[in-house]
């Protein structure tokens, strides 16, 4: 690799980091060059997110000898440091029996039972080994001490939804909204949860708070985007459930007034993202106008719960 | 009896869905016809990988890939599904609910989970289930004289027996399944063909 292109390399593999994608396959070879390039002592305080970063993302592609190595250097730098300890505990459940990394964490966690880090990758395990009945149990005994961690209760919620018990996973998921009000995300999870607890609702009614969030910064003839497209089909399918049936809602949510005008207006906002795509498009946008039209009722529901 | 045959575009499809999301539960439907005792699973669409255990966008996915189907005069099939966990090879329980639905528009219909353990070989990497005649739920192929599924004698085979080795090396060499979409990814994008995949396909293949 050309030394012009280090700092772009750099430049993606920190926006990585910041936004929590998981690209293992692209960070370990833009951080191997990176690593061969020894530019890792130039890059300050930063070195050692870096190697962090390619530490995890090459035992996800079971790059283990590049994943020692930056373990060596981490360790030298902070000996003693929990976070380091994360990353051994993470390094031995790659290739050592769950026993083995359960042992680990719990010395670790003896030493220090506040350590959130271990505790959360005991009960990761615990979920990896099919024991989800006990970390549904460890994860809600942690939450009631780290209460603010939302990762926390959207992974109880996941794991809530992974056994059919959509209203714990909704009730998991309103801790989260709670700490993070903003996040359209949890929002449109909470939705989807909803739809599948079969609160259609309060589904319709947290599909369009999602969209009050995203659409904030937006004019009202922009073209739908990325989660805002989402949240419409979610409304459209809502409407479609509630027309010619009547229907209960567990948290007593009242049905939105003109229920009609919310269908069409979904109608248009999808159809509007998909005009914006092109003319490649028109073939998809065909389809869905057909599954969108009044006429057409045919799908039915796949009921998950029952 | 009768038997299956899954063809190189509904392999690959699966294939690379799979490699795509190697940490995530996958899941999709497979398009194909009976054609005189022989159920052909041509293509295949992939569906979600993000909350795969929530049913509205499974729901317009579904809808939406069997209006798909139709105008290819193909049909919904089956249904196929990877697991996030290489030693994890059970049908989860939603997966069983989509097929069951499917099963009522084609008694024929079949589930077919991916095997992390044979992902790497030559062979086919994927478990064939059944619905029980007698309950709603779904269990592993059982065959006549316990032959495995895919190898001789076996009334599931592939089109071709090379399709395996070619989509390794599609993944590993030429990394094909980045350009791999599915209904998750189009609710994000609508420009990401997600019924077709076209730009995924080696050349050959593409329509």
């Amino acid at each position: 690799m050309a030394a012009a292109s280090l700092p772009s390399a750099l430049q993606s593999l920190a926006n990585y980091r910041a936004h929590n994608t998981r690209v293992s396959q692209e960070v370990v070879e833009k951080g191997k060059l990176l690593l061969k390039a020894k530019s890792a002592s130039k890059l300050g305080d930063d070195a050692w997110a870096f190697l962090e970063q390619l530490a995890l993302a090459a035992i996800d592609v079971a790059k283990y000898e590049v994943a020692d190595e930056c373990l060596r250097l981490l360790a030298a730098k902070f000996p003693d440091s929990p976070r380091v300890d994360v990353l051994s505990g993470i390094r031995m459940e790659a290739t050592q029996p769950p026993e083995i990394a359960l042992k680990f964490y719990d010395e670790l966690l003896e030493k220090d039972s506040s350590n959130a880090a271990i505790c959360k990758r005991r009960i990761s395990v615990l979920i990896r080994t099919g024991k989800v009945e006990q970390a549904v149990l460890e994860l809600s005994e942690y939450l009631d001490t780290f209460y603010s961690d939302v990762e926390g209760w959207v992974e109880l919620a996941e794991l809530y939804s992974s056994c059919h018990q959509y209203t714990f996973a909704t009730q998991a998921l309103s801790h989260a909204l709670l700490l993070a009000p903003q996040n359209p995300f949890y929002v449109l999870q909470f939705a989807e949860t909803a739809y599948t607890a079969d609160d259609i609702p309060l589904a319709v009614k947290m599909f369009m708070l999602c969209l009050d969030i995203v659409d904030k910064h937006t004019s009202e003839e922009s073209i739908p985007t990325g989660v805002s497209i989402r949240a419409w089909y979610g409304v459209k399918l809502c409407c479609r459930a509630l027309s010619g049936r009547s229907c209960s809602s567990a948290s007593d949510t009242p049905l939105p007034k003109n229920l009609n005008l919310l269908d069409e207006l979904a109608t248009e906002r999808i159809l509007t993202a998909y005009s914006a795509a092109g003319k490649d498009n028109a073939t998809i946008r065909e389809l869905v106008l057909t599954w969108m039209g009044p006429s057409d009722r045919s799908g039915g529901r796949v009921h998950f719960v029952r | 009896m009768v038997t299956y045959t899954v063809g190189q575009v509904a392999y690959l499809k699966i294939f690379f869905h799979a490699a795509k999301h190697p940490h995530l539960q996958v899941n999709g439907v497979l398009l194909g016809k009976k054609v005189s005792g022989t159920v052909e699973i041509v293509d295949a669409v992939p569906l979600l990988h993000h909350w795969t255990s929530l049913s509205p966008m499974m729901e317009i996915g579904l809808d939406l890939a069997g209006k798909h189907a139709e105008s290819r005069e193909l049909q919904l099939v089956g249904y196929y599904q990877a697991c996030e966990r290489l030693d994890d090879t059970a049908l989860a329980p939603v997966g069983e609910r989509v097929a069951s639905k499917l099963k009522q528009d084609f008694a024929d219909a079949v589930a077919l989970v991916i095997d992390g353990e044979k992902i790497g070989s030559d062979n086919a990497a994927l478990i064939p289930f059944m619905a029980q005649s007698t309950s709603s739920s779904w269990r592993p192929c059982t065959e006549a004289g316990s032959v495995t599924p895919f190898t001789p004698g076996s009334s599931f085979s592939l089109s071709s027996s090379d399709i395996p080795a070619r989509a390794i090396s599609l993944v590993c060499d030429q990394q094909l399944q980045r350009k791999f979409g599915d209904f998750d990814d189009h609710l994000e994008d609508v420009k990401i063909d997600w019924l077709r995949n076209s730009a995924a396909m080696p050349s050959e293949l593409q329509r």
